[in-house]
């Protein structure tokens, strides 16, 4: 995948990961109850839980800034946004996981909401670090077989 | 036929175009390990701001259920009639529309309400009414005929804060004569036999039903909603800034000093 389809599909993700986040973020400060879809209360109970908050700062405001941020390397080009990117999901990744474990392990309730964001979390850890190992961009453009540095040093 | 012998030029050619493919392989790989360890470095980074933030969260919890002391402690010579916490002729009233199954309301009650208290309601500064509501579901009508019934007693108060603390999930069915009852027994003073009679009675339907009609009139969708009044004037919508005492306290202090 060239690093053009790599980026469009990273902003994609990005932009449905910050649709969850903007959802949960607006639930949390208008105190309205979450709308699952599964039903039994789980989201309530996941979203009032201890872990729903980091350091006092809901822990949906730290998903939309983080997603914000993924989407903002994907419009960039360069080594800063690749590996800005990379690092981001990366770190959304693991601590989405480490949520996920809270839900199951100790608030005993699932939410629909936190499952979906950390699916796309993971897509988008997969899609930043494809996108990290791609090659150089002047590598990449250079054409096969071409008398470039390595050619005039061999003649 | 036979083939044709390649000249001296075409071995020279050849073997340079062997060799650059061979050294542009090699660079290919050099740059794929220089990238590795790009990536190694990211992820030995994001695992370290991971551990850090599971640490902050786990020892960060916002939510301490309160215990049956503090709950005693925090109301104890506090004037409590019906639904009013306070002294009657304190200057400002914050009214609170909650649903006992809400848990924001529990976020609320539980972070922010003690603190309140003991600066505001306990110094007759503030005097607190709760609107019982009872839209969850109905688990919230059962627990607000109880919650009722409390404040019959004047106990009402004491009552949600320790119902709040036992909080379980939405319309499970939990709230049952059996739960009631372990939370009533957290009520130094409340007769629980009169509790359950008052419940049934049409008196506690009487007091949901003039909390809905409240909320009606001032278009309360949702729980917690908070409105105040200076001196008994029209009371005005307070939208706290975060269910903390911090979210309560500024507006509250200039609504003091607009009343003296």
């Amino acid at each position: 995948m060239t690093e053009r389809r790599l980026r469009i599909a990273i902003a994609v993700a990005s932009l449905l990961g910050l649709g969850i986040a903007a959802y949960l973020t607006y639930v949390h400060y208008a105190h309205t109850t979450v709308l699952c879809v599964a039903g039994g209360g789980g989201c309530e109970k996941v979203q009032n839980s201890d872990q729903s908050k980091l350091a006092g700062i809901p822990v949906a405001v730290l998903g939309l800034v983080g997603y914000a941020g993924i989407f903002g390397s994907a419009l960039v080009r360069g080594e800063a946004a690749r590996i800005g990117g990379a690092l981001l999901a990366l770190i959304g990744i693991g601590f989405s996981l480490y949520l996920t474990y809270a839900e199951i392990f100790l608030i005993h309730a699932i939410c629909q909401w936190c499952v979906a964001s950390c699916v796309v979390m993971a897509i988008l850890a997969a899609l930043t670090c494809a996108r990290l190992l791609l090659p150089d961009e002047g590598a990449a453009r250079a054409p096969s077989g071409s008398r470039g540095e390595l050619g005039a040093r061999v003649g | 036929m036979t083939q044709r012998a390649p000249t001296r030029k075409e071995r020279r050619d050849q073997a340079r175009a062997e060799r650059v493919a061979r050294e542009q392989e090699a660079a290919r790989r050099a740059q794929f390990r220089r990238r590795l360890g790009i990536l190694g470095g990211v992820v030995g980074l994001a695992i370290v701001a991971v551990v850090v933030a599971i640490a902050l969260s786990s020892s960060g919890g916002s939510h301490k259920s309160s215990t049956t002391g503090q709950t005693t402690s925090l109301f104890a010579g506090i004037p409590e009639k019906g639904i009013t916490l306070g002294k009657p002729n304190a200057p400002v009233t914050l009214e609170e529309y909650g649903d006992l199954q809400c848990p924001f309301c529990r976020e609320y009650t539980l972070n922010a309400l003690p603190t309140l208290v003991r600066d505001y309601v306990r110094t007759g500064k503030v005097k607190m009414v709760f609107h019982n509501l009872s839209f969850i579901g109905p688990d919230s009508v059962t627990a607000g005929r109880v919650a009722q019934a409390a404040g019959m007693q004047n106990k009402l108060w004491p009552f949600i804060d320790r119902f709040y603390a036992n909080q379980g999930q939405e319309n499970t069915g939990y709230v049952t004569r059996d739960f009631l009852d372990k939370v009533a027994s957290q009520v130094p003073g409340l007769d629980k036999q009169k509790l359950f009679s008052d419940a049934d009675s049409a008196a506690s339907q009487t007091g949901l039903a003039a909390a809905n009609a409240s909320a009606n009139t001032r278009g309360v969708k949702s729980t917690p909603r908070f409105f105040v009044s200076v001196n008994g004037k029209p009371a005005q919508e307070l939208q706290p800034s975060s269910l903390t005492p911090g979210g309560f306290e500024s507006q509250l202090n200039a609504l003091l000093a607009k009343a003296t």
